[in-house]
């Protein structure tokens, strides 16, 4: 009975920190129209204000499929909406991140057992160089034709010939 | 190329004067003004790199989980095949740190915290953060700075033969330790870094992935409390991501990456793989699975 409740107990924490982790919402930076698919040219679903409040659902190419509070959904350019800030840093959709902290503390049964492993100034203005841990790298590197492979699994198709960009003032 | 069609090329190339996008690779004109201003051999940026990465990893050690160590090196020699150094002896690892950061070394090292691949949602976003480091090592940012301050252009010679005579020099070592410590805790320059920003986007894109993931993920450390401890090191190092941000929309805007916004993001691959560091009992279980994703 009571290993029964200790797993409801972590069914429930887990459930949570999945619900936690996949709300996001984010706010516009610039009043503009939603539209109805991820492109420039779509048909206009509604006006919005610049701070509106909204749900990402996902993001495809430079646009975020959103929902407002009204509960209209549709496409907002990528760089129109801002996500709310948050301690860790949880973004939007899964965070994976988060899921990982929640799964390392309910591991040890406590959180104060497993500290966060922190890289600082600090930690490289006082680095001994470890050589041996370079040379263990080679034990995961790839030949071409397995990442080509790979690649292809996806499938991913590449295309070369794409120019690098202008630097231009934003 | 003679002197003065140099200076025009570096005058082009520092102006960022509009020119056609299509009609002049920047990269290799970006490359080619560095390597004329300060030439390396390539024995001695292979050196250089090894000591600049042993340096990092002193601070740090990449993570056991073999199987997401090598998820990482297939994105990453993928997207580094398509930049102007695709021949280098490219290795990628994800480091054992929560906080978010990245780093390039020269020769071809890339690393990334665990924290930031947890922070991610899909493989394009990996490939363009990994794209990012990865026009690093070809633009030698580090390699330069870490010449220039460990003053191995003036070793010149002597260096290259007792690399060469011993294989492993520890008075260069000693220098490169010295200089990485101080360069990798103060940063580039910033315009290396936006520089890296564009170059990388477009590597992502030529590997045939949704090219906006580098700025999703900017998007995503843009809300992270710029005073956490998470990050304090990227915030000391790089331009914030709001500039970086700002900076690369008008970049992909001019470029029109628009036209490669419906290539692939690769989540559900890039799923299976974190839920390993997840949820470590799953390890294993369904590796087949990468055969059947299709987008």
């Amino acid at each position: 009975m009571r290993r029964w409740s200790i797993g409801i107990a972590v069914l429930l924490l887990v459930l949570g920190a999945v619900h936690a982790a996949s709300t996001s919402t984010a706010q516009t930076v610039v009043a503009g129209n939603l539209t109805s698919g991820p492109y420039s040219d779509a048909s206009i679903v509604a006006p919005v204000p610049n701070a509106a409040q909204v749900t990402i659902i996902e993001r495809q190419g430079g646009w975020y499929h959103v929902r407002l509070d009204s509960g209209k959904d549709g496409w907002l350019p990528m760089t129109s909406i801002r996500l709310n800030s948050t301690s860790t840093g949880s973004g939007w959709g899964t965070s994976w991140f988060s899921l990982f902290q929640s799964g390392r503390s309910g591991a040890s049964g406590s959180t104060a057992t497993t500290g966060v492993r922190g890289l600082n100034t600090g930690d490289i203005q006082n680095a001994k160089p470890d050589p041996k841990a370079v040379a263990e790298l080679d034990q995961w590197q790839m030949k071409p034709a397995q990442a080509q492979a790979y690649a292809e699994r996806l499938p991913l198709t590449a295309k070369p010939d794409i120019a690098y960009i202008p630097k231009v003032k934003p | 190329m003679n002197a003065r069609a140099l200076a025009l090329a570096a005058g082009f190339a520092l102006a960022g004067l509009p020119l056609a996008a299509s009609s002049v690779d920047l990269g290799n004109l970006f490359n080619t003004v560095k390597q004329a201003v300060k030439p390396a051999d390539q024995d001695q940026e292979a050196e250089i790199g090894r000591d600049a990465a042993a340096t990092l990893l002193g601070a740090t050690k990449p993570i056991h989980e073999a199987e997401v160590q090598q998820y990482v090196n297939r994105i990453g020699l993928w997207v580094a095949m398509h930049s102007d150094r695709p021949d280098l002896p490219w290795r990628f690892a994800v480091l054992d740190s929560d906080d978010i950061d990245a780093f390039a070394a020269p020769g071809g090292y890339v690393f990334i915290t665990r924290g930031l691949l947890l922070r991610m949602h899909n493989e394009a976003e990996l490939a363009g953060v990994l794209g990012h480091e990865i026009s690093h090592v070809v633009l030698k940012h580090h390699l330069n700075e870490l010449m220039r301050a460990a003053r191995l252009d003036l070793l010149g010679q002597a260096a290259s033969y007792e690399m060469q005579q011993q294989g492993h020099d520890t008075k260069v070592l000693d220098k490169v330790a010295g200089a990485s410590r101080t360069l990798y805790s103060k940063g580039l320059d910033k315009d290396d870094e936006f520089d890296a920003d564009r170059f990388g986007v477009v590597l992502a894109a030529r590997a045939g992935y949704d090219p906006y993931g580098l700025l999703s993920v900017l998007q995503t450390l843009e809300s992270v409390d710029p005073k956490s401890s998470s990050m304090q090191l990227l915030m000391a190092t790089h331009p914030s991501p709001a500039d970086r941000i700002a900076a690369l929309s008008a970049s992909m805007k001019s470029g029109r990456m628009e036209r490669f916004g419906n290539q692939p993001e690769g989540q559900g691959r890039f799923e299976r793989i974190v839920k390993k560091l997840v949820l470590p009992a799953q390890a294993g279980k369904d590796d087949d699975e990468d055969d059947k994703e299709k987008k």
